[in-house]
Order: C-alpha cells, then sequence, then structure tokens
C-alpha cells in the first residue's frame, strides 16, 4: 500500500444560508466518496455505508461562510492495475522462421509495446494459443485527479436556490471567495470560476480588521487550531454545545430555565462562527402578552430564547446568540434590547387591535378566506364543522349546556384567521382566538377547545388536553380529510400536499387515547353527509378510499403505541374499526405472548387455518358424533369460551386451551373416512376458529 | 445623527466610490426598487452603479403615528452596482464605518432573506443585514428583473434610514429623531422627524384603513392599467407606461391594506401589474439594443456600444 494523506477542502462563500449548509455538506461528501470509489482511492478502514456516504469519517466542518471536508488516510496516487490483451492466433504472428510477421508486429504496436513483450499463451475459450500482452497502468497521483475532479464535483452540487453574481455564469449558493485546498501539506491547485485554491483561508471578520493577511493553514490537521485562533469555531456541532452550556447556565442566573427549542439552537448555532450567548431583558409589562404570543414573537422575529419559571410562567428575559465572545461596549446586548422592544411593541399593537371588536366579527370576513376551491372558504368550512360538532356531540354527552358549548367553540373556532396577530404569525392559529376568546369571557371550556383545535400539530405533539378541545379537532380535521376526498384529493404515494395523513392520524390518536366509542366508518358517513352537494365524487367510492385511509392510520397508530408486528398484524386483521377493543386487544396479546402456552396456541391456530383451508364447515355439529376424549374435552372448553364477554378473559381462557388443542392434534385425524364425524370435527374446529378471530387472526402472528 | 447628515454620509461615501447620484423618483412607491434609476438600470449589459434617497409607502404599516417604530412612509438609501463587485461586502461594511459604526464593538451579520417582488416580475437572493440584533440594510444579487434575467448580476444595498439614525442614537421613538438644524438669525432650531411627518403619518394612515375610496380605487387600477397598455402597446412608450404600472402597485397597496382584496383575488391583480411592468421591461431592452449603430453583428456591436457608453448616461 502507497503512503497515505490527509485532504482538506474548503469553499469560503459568503454567507451561506443556514438551512442550506447542512445538505450541501452532506451531498458533496457522497459526491466525493463516490468519486474515491470510482478512482480506487477510499482510505482503509472507511466506512462507506450503502449510499456512498462515510459516516463517522468526515468532521461536521461548516459555518456561515464555509463549508469543509477533511478525510485522512488518502492514498497518494491510485494503486497501478494491470490488464492483459489478447491478439490473433500465434501461427500468424510469427512465420515458420520464427519471426514476427506483420501482423505480429502491428499486434505490439497497438499497445504500445515492442514485439519482445508480445507471449503466446492459450487464453480461455480459444482453441490455440494467441498474442498476449499484459499493460501496466501506473495509478495517476491522487493531486491531479482531485484538481480535475473536484471542481466538477463542486459545480455538481444540487443548490436550492441557485444564483449567479458578478459578469459570470456560474451558480452556486453564495459567491464563492476563497478555496483552501490540500492534500498533506501540498496545495491543490484546482480552480473554480476564476478563483484558484491556496492553502490560506479567512477568519472571522472581526479578526482580520487587525490582520489584513489571510490565515495560513500549513497542514489538514491544523485547520481548527488555526481557525479557533482566527475567530471561527468551524465545527457546527462544538458551536451548539458550547451555546446550550451558555444558554442553561444564563438561564439560571436568573432563576428560571430556558424553553427549550432544539430547532432554534440548530439554527442559531448555523449562523454564527463565534457564539456567545448574550442576556437581556424587556420591559415587565409586556409580560400582560400570551406567553405563545412572546414565545413565538421572540423566536421568529429576533432568533431568541424565552426563559421561563418552574410554573411555567415567562420571566423579563430573552437569551440570544452574538457572532463574536465578548461585548466589549455593552452594544450587543443594548441592541438586542432595543430591537426586541420593538417588536413588542407591534405585537401588543396587533393584539390591542384585534381586541377592539370581538373575535364573533371575524366569522363573515371568512367568506372572503379561501379553503379548498371546490368546498368553499373557512366560513363554509365553519358550517360543516359545526353540524359535525353537533352530529357528534350528542353522542358523548346529554347535556345540552355542554353540547352548546362545543357548538360555539366550532364557530368561533377559524375566527382567528382574520386577526392582525394570525396575519403576522400564522403559527399561532388557534392559541390566538383562544386567547381573545379568553379575554372577552367566554367560558373556559370554550377557549381552551378553540386554544387547541390544531392539536396535535405533529407526532410530537399532545392531543389537546380537554374532551371539547379533542372534540373540536377531531371534527375539524374530519371534514378537512372527509372533504378533500369527496372532491378527489387523496394522498398518493409521497404526495400529500393537504397533510391529510397528518390530519388523518391526529383524528385516530384522538379517538386512540380518548377512547371514545365511535367508529371510522361512523364518522365517515356523518361527514360526507355534512360534505354533501360538494363532493364531485360518488359517496361509495369516497367511503371506500377513506376507510382504507384510516386502517393504514390505525395501522400506524399501533406501530407508534410500539406493539410488536406480530401482535400489530394479527390485531388488525381480526377488526379495526372499534379501536378501543383494538387496543385492549393488543395489549392483552402482548402480555400473553410471553406465556409459554402462547406459541402451542400460534401453532394450533395455524394448522386450523390449514385444515379449514378449501373446507366450507357448518357453524352447527352434533356433539353426540364426536368419539375421543380429546375432541369432546375441547367441544366442553367450546362453550365455555364462547361465553367469555370480555377480551382479557378469553385470552386466559384460550391459553387454557393449548393442552388441550395440542393433543386434539396428537390423538385426532380430523379429515376421517365417516363424512358425519369429519364434518362434525371440521364444525368443531371452525368455531373455535372464530372464537379465536375475536382476539386474532394467529394465521399471521410470525 | 441627524438624519440629513446620515444621507449627506452615504451620498459622499457612494460618490466617491464610483455611483451616480440619483434622486427619489416623484411617484408614490412601496421600495426604492421600483425607481426606474434600478428597475432599468439593472436590465442590459452597461455598467451601472447608483445611489438615492428613496421615500417608500407601505399603506398596511400606517401606524396613525402613534407607534414608535412603524410608520407608513419611510426613507431607504438605495445603491445598485452592477456587475455587483467581488468586494461588495467589504464595501458595505466600509460604508458603515463611514456612518461611524465602530464595527470593533458590534455583532455584524449577513442572514438569509431572499427578495421577491411579485408585480415588478423581479427577484434575487442575498440577505438582511443584522446589526447587534437589528436589521438595517437589505443586500440582494439581483438574478431576475422585470422577468428577465439580470446579465450581468447587480448588488442593490437598501439602507434604513430612519432605522439606523435610531438605533445609532438609541432613540425609542422614530418621532424624536431629528433631521436637522434650522439656524437662523434668532438661533439654532433643531427639527424632529415628528414635526416634520407626525401629523402626515395620521393623516395617511387614516387615509388608508379609513378614508380611501375603495370604488374609486378599483376604477383607477383599472384606468392605469388600460392608459399604461395603450402607452406600451401603441406607442411603445415604456417609460410613462412604468408610470402607470407603478400608480397600480400604489392603488393596489391601498386597497390591499383596507383588506379589500381577497386571499384568492390577490396573485391576479399582482399579475396584472407585473405584466404591465414586464413589457415595459422588455421594451425598454429592445429599445436599447436598436440604438446599435449597424447591423452586421448584432451581438458584438451592442456589447461595444454598452461598454463605451458605461455610466455616462
Amino acid at each position: 500500500m502507497s503512503a497515505t494523506k490527509t485532504f482538506l477542502l474548503e469553499l469560503h462563500c459568503e454567507e451561506i444560508p443556514a438551512r442550506f449548509l447542512k445538505p450541501l455538506h452532506f451531498e458533496f461528501s457522497q459526491l466525493f466518496f463516490k468519486f474515491l470509489e470510482k478512482e480506487s482511492l477510499v482510505p482503509a478502514g472507511a466506512s462507506v455505508s450503502a449510499n456512498g456516504f462515510v459516516s463517522d469519517a468526515l468532521p461536521d466542518f461548516l459555518s456561515p461562510r464555509k463549508l469543509a471536508w477533511r478525510i485522512s488516510g488518502i492514498p497518494t496516487s491510485q494503486p497501478d492495475q494491470t490488464e492483459t490483451q489478447v491478439g490473433p492466433p500465434q501461427r500468424m504472428c510469427v512465420d515458420e522462421a520464427g519471426k514476427p510477421t506483420i501482423q505480429g508486429e502491428k499486434f505490439a504496436e497497438k499497445w504500445g509495446v515492442p514485439f519482445s513483450a508480445v507471449r503466446f499463451e492459450q487464453p480461455a475459450g480459444k482453441k490455440e494459443p494467441c498474442a498476449v500482452v499484459t499493460l501496466t497502468k501506473q495509478g495517476r497521483p491522487t493531486a491531479d485527479l482531485l484538481t480535475e475532479a473536484l471542481p466538477g464535483l463542486i459545480a455538481g452540487l444540487h443548490v436550492p436556490k441557485a444564483m449567479r453574481w458578478g459578469r459570470s455564469e456560474f451558480e452556486f449558493v453564495r459567491p464563492i471567495r476563497n478555496i483552501l485546498c490540500l492534500l498533506g501539506d501540498q496545495v491543490v491547485p484546482l480552480q473554480v470560476d476564476g478563483v484558484q485554491a491556496s492553502n490560506t483561508t479567512w477568519g472571522h471578520r472581526l479578526f482580520h480588521r487587525a490582520q489584513p493577511a489571510p490565515v495560513a493553514i500549513p497542514a489538514p490537521e491544523a485547520y481548527e487550531a488555526a481557525l479557533e485562533a482566527a475567530g471561527v469555531v468551524v465545527s457546527v456541532d462544538v458551536r451548539r454545545a458550547r451555546m446550550a452550556e451558555q444558554l442553561e447556565a444564563l438561564a439560571t442566573e436568573v432563576g428560571g430555565r430556558v424553553v427549550a427549542d432544539a430547532e432554534l439552537l440548530d439554527t442559531l448555532a448555523e449562523i454564527v462562527e463565534f457564539p456567545k450567548i448574550v442576556r437581556g431583558d424587556f420591559p415587565a409589562s409586556f409580560l400582560e402578552l400570551p406567553k405563545e404570543v412572546l414565545v413565538t414573537s421572540l423566536r421568529e422575529h429576533q432568533k431568541s430564547f424565552c426563559i421561563e419559571q418552574a410554573d411555567g410562567t415567562l420571566l423579563p428575559f430573552f437569551l440570544t446568540a452574538a457572532n463574536r465572545t465578548d461585548d466589549p461596549a455593552g452594544f450587543v446586548k443594548a441592541g438586542n434590547e432595543w430591537v426586541l422592544k420593538a417588536r413588542l411593541y407591534d405585537a401588543r399593537f396587533f393584539f390591542a387591535e384585534d381586541l377592539k371588536h370581538p373575535l364573533s366579527d371575524r366569522l363573515e370576513k371568512l367568506q372572503a378566506l379561501t379553503f379548498q376551491r371546490d368546498l368553499g372558504s373557512y366560513h363554509a368550512k365553519t358550517g360543516r364543522v359545526v353540524a359535525l360538532v353537533k352530529g357528534i356531540a350528542t353522542r358523548l354527552s346529554s347535556d345540552e349546556t355542554h353540547v352548546n358549548r362545543a357548538l360555539e367553540a366550532a364557530r368561533m373556532a377559524k375566527c382567528d384567521l382574520r386577526t392582525l396577530m394570525v396575519g403576522e404569525f400564522p403559527e399561532l392559529q388557534g392559541v390566538m382566538g383562544g386567547e381573545y376568546l379568553k379575554h372577552e369571557g367566554a367560558h373556559e371550556d370554550v377557549w381552551m377547545a378553540v386554544k387547541e383545535h390544531y392539536r396535535p400539530v405533529g407526532a410530537e405533539d399532545a392531543i389537546p388536553s380537554t374532551p371539547m378541545g379533542c372534540l373540536l379537532s377531531l371534527c375539524d380535521k374530519l371534514d378537512t380529510v372527509a372533504g378533500c376526498f369527496a372532491v378527489g384529493l387523496i394522498p398518493s404515494g409521497s404526495k400529500d400536499p393537504l397533510a391529510l395523513r397528518r390530519a388523518g392520524q391526529g383524528i385516530v390518536r384522538i379517538l386512540w387515547e380518548r377512547g371514545w366509542d365511535l367508529s371510522p366508518s361512523d364518522l365517515i358517513t356523518v361527514a360526507l353527509g355534512v360534505v354533501g352537494a360538494k363532493a364531485t365524487k360518488p359517496a361509495a367510492e369516497t367511503k371506500e378510499a377513506l376507510l382504507a385511509f384510516f386502517r393504514d392510520r390505525v395501522a400506524y397508530q399501533l406501530e407508534v403505541a410500539g406493539y410488536a408486528g406480530s401482535v400489530r398484524r394479527s390485531a388488525l386483521a381480526a377488526g379495526w374499526e372499534d379501536l378501543t377493543d383494538l387496543k385492549a386487544r393488543c395489549e392483552a396479546l402482548s402480555a400473553f405472548a410471553e406465556d409459554p402456552r402462547f406459541a402451542s396456541l400460534a401453532q394450533s391456530a395455524k394448522r386450523i387455518g390449514n385444515i379449514l383451508k378449501d373446507e366450507t364447515p357448518s357453524t352447527t355439529f352434533d356433539a353426540a358424533l364426536l368419539t375421543q376424549a380429546e375432541e369432546k374435552a375441547l367441544a366442553e372448553q367450546l362453550g365455555h369460551l364462547e361465553g367469555t364477554p370480555d377480551q382479557a378473559a378469553l385470552l386466559t381462557a384460550l391459553a387454557d386451551l393449548a393442552e388441550p388443542l395440542e393433543a386434539f392434534f396428537n390423538a385426532v385425524m380430523v379429515k376421517c373416512e365417516d363424512p358425519a364425524l369429519r364434518a362434525a370435527r371440521l364444525s368443531l374446529l371452525h368455531r373455535l376458529r372464530q372464537a379465536f378471530l375475536r382476539v386474532a387472526d394467529f394465521s399471521l402472528w410470525q | 445623527m441627524h438624519i440629513q447628515e446620515l444621507i449627506l454620509r452615504l451620498q459622499r461615501f457612494w460618490a466617491d466610490r464610483g455611483c451616480l447620484i440619483g434622486q427619489p423618483y416623484d411617484l408614490e412607491k412601496g421600495a426604492g426598487t421600483m425607481n426606474p434609476l434600478t428597475f432599468f438600470g439593472a436590465l442590459g449589459d452597461k455598467p451601472w452603479n447608483v445611489a438615492y434617497v428613496e421615500p417608500s409607502r407601505r399603506p398596511a404599516d400606517g401606524r396613525y403615528g402613534e407607534n414608535p417604530f412603524r410608520v407608513y412612509k419611510h426613507l431607504q438609501f438605495q445603491v445598485i452596482l452592477k456587475p455587483s463587485p467581488a468586494k461588495v461586502q467589504e464595501l458595505y461594511i466600509e460604508s458603515l464605518e463611514a456612518l461611524g459604526i465602530d464595527l470593533s464593538k458590534h455583532d455584524l451579520r449577513f442572514e438569509e432573506d431572499n427578495w421577491e417582488s411579485p408585480s415588478l416580475g423581479a427577484w434575487g437572493v442575498g440577505w438582511q443585514v443584522v446589526l447587534d440584533g437589528m436589521e438595517i440594510s437589505q443586500f440582494t444579487y439581483f438574478q431576475q428583473v422585470g422577468g428577465l434575467d439580470c446579465r450581468p448580476v447587480s448588488a442593490e444595498l437598501t439602507y434604513g434610514i430612519e432605522r439606523i439614525c435610531m438605533f445609532l442614537g438609541g432613540y425609542d421613538n422614530i418621532f424624536d429623531l431629528v433631521h436637522g438644524e434650522v439656524k437662523t438669525d434668532d438661533g439654532v432650531f433643531p427639527v424632529t422627524y415628528g414635526q416634520m411627518r407626525q401629523r402626515e403619518e395620521f393623516e395617511l394612515s387614516a387615509y388608508s384603513f379609513e378614508h380611501a375610496d375603495l370604488d374609486l380605487h378599483r376604477t383607477l387600477f383599472e384606468a392605469y392599467e388600460k392608459e399604461g397598455w395603450h402607452l406600451l402597446s401603441d406607442l411603445g412608450h415604456f417609460l410613462s407606461a412604468y408610470e402607470q404600472a407603478l400608480k397600480m402597485s400604489h392603488t393596489f397597496n391601498v386597497l390591499d391594506a383596507r383588506g379589500a382584496v381577497s386571499t384568492t383575488e390577490r396573485p391576479g391583480i399582482i399579475k396584472r401589474v407585473r405584466d404591465l411592468a414586464c413589457g415595459c421591461a422588455k421594451a425598454y431592452l429592445e429599445f436599447e439594443n436598436a440604438k446599435t449603430p449597424t447591423a452586421e453583428n448584432a451581438e458584438s456591436a451592442e456589447k461595444s456600444v454598452m461598454a463605451g457608453k458605461g455610466g455616462a448616461k
């Protein structure tokens, strides 16, 4: 093996948008490793995974102005490669005197070797000895290969929002201003869009105020340290970790904790090169604004965290990141405080303006807000949701006041879409409606329901905390899903632009967690009734598509709930619409799977399935026809089994059946000669299977 | 720093670096980009550096002169550099230092903020420039203007004049800013932004939120559009037609501030402004290209002509 060296490439650009840093870093890594593979240059011990990406060998070198890759153990040149070329038969290449013929010499000439290098051997598949030459292709120096290939690899990166600059036609994420490229201590002399690679780069802008010269990087290993000295922490993970530590310390100092936001921390780590967390304060009078408004405004406008107390109430402080580790004149803190105050003034303006009119004033204005072309405005949607709540609330509650409150919540649910605050912060939809209703003195059930009715907004989010909130959320989502299906907007493959799967999952989660006695089939019928004439597809077709859709959502819910594959498959096959029942069966099955009798029972169930295949047994049989003790015992157990009301007890009874069943199969030959006896035995097994199917289809247990 | 001092310094700075100093265009507009010095200047390949102040009206931002930070009308300082220089970020940073901002004491960041003007058929990529957490400028590499690719690319720098003044002076209220000082025989009288503009803010906010005649504005929109297409299609007059597009844009902004435009109508109305603006852009380039003296080799001749008269317009 030849010598190896460490490779380092850094593209120093004008500030690259944070959201593109990781995707670009990842994509180049993949392209680069494909190149290494193709040129037989993969470092020894590098773990190339199926998609061509090396998992650990690459540090996460990325910062606002830098994308960098360092890989050690790259061979300094390709290995030599030999190849054999076969030519004409020996008799045509040498004459009788042993001299080369013209044809023989031409063959040598073709491969650039003297005739003396030609050998005569009989290659596999040939009937006589032929002229053969072995050529050695010398491996090329890695530096040359890199110089040739890298510009193409860089230009070939997929940039989602590419730009041009100056007079150049070259496109990239932001202008490339410097390229550092080393193989060991040697510069790889590549060129991209007129920028020539060197062994220098640039540090933080502050650093270069005093140091106009670029930073020299003598060898790839010196990279991070040299940059840290020039004011750039080039590893995003190191920056993130340093920031997380400071956040916690600064929040603790004022007796609170950071309102956690991992996404915000990621973003901050990507937009600074030399991070410091700054704590500032804002006038306590802004704490009158709802917590969600403060948290959202600080996050969206100022990339700042809030600090909360143990009881969840906010403190008048914020935390944000600066791109320098000091604040010599206090300007950084003062500036951020100043801006934040301006933002909060605006939030307060929106809040006060919105409160000038009751929320219900916006109901009519919803007519001008389109929900979906075929399904009409948000006003029309509100009408449908109200009708759904009316249809479903009465099944869950007989308290008229309660039902009326739910209807009130449904009417108000979408009004906040026309408020200034939601116009400014769309993610506060629902929350603001709830807050405004609370201010107006609405009943807590009503405002809480409105506030939480978009929940769960994702897999991580909780369902609404109140039953009324759950009902409203369910009806809203049900209308969205059923309405869209009814006008032909059905998600397929990766296409689900209206996030109907997420809405469907929300419905299933609410049913699952609340344990409400509402079946998807019933809900679909009610919802399609409400959609009525807006539907453009035949109702039967829509209902079928919706049932399949909900079955998939239920299957996914079982997966999320953590049941084993065999539990999920066999339980679902025995019925999926009654979620409470399904949950009970999954629980019982999961517990029972540990029971030693279980394997035997599952085995027997499968045998029953096999025996009954292609048979049409009757459901009744005459127990008197049975002859053997084992089958009589089984028939006796059957009665007990069929009389068992609940799932858990049924499973216990089934467990008790394991042994008799095994004995039965050992002793009894089901398909015997006597047709009457055979029919009775088949019926017995059929009835047993029916009992099993109340819990699960064990034939799917693996 | 007084507002006028900030403007004077920026003008001096950019004039010294080879920019023409332009003037605001005397029509209502939402941003400095709409000034023909930028809209047409960014098209074609002649070198073009220009800087100017542009009063920008955003009816929806009106706060009756009561909000200390947000106003119906604010001042933008606009710089266009075509082609974008390799050291454009450094130039911009120097301009901040010319304003007396000592960057050794501040936190300066360039955060992604891509600019798009659907009504001008224009977009670019760039940043908002953030100083100690405050956005003080918008920095854009134009990719398209008037629906046409920018070749070469211009860099556009837009400074928020009031914001920078407030920030530098630590003002908590925009109306407390000092525009400048009036010196008379009787003494020196500082004049505040509030004295000059607060009543205007009140009236213009009231107008756009309450008193603007919606039917009139709808009619005006239609009329400007008709006039614009007449000028452009029948006469080939892209400058006067472009003025109509600007008037359409402002009329739309007034209607929008009143909530008189539904979300569904919106894209269609913006497209009508864009269509006219794009038509003007195309006609402008055709006009410029037709100035080529002979047609032996249209392409190379065009280039030499463009290069020859660079900046001399």
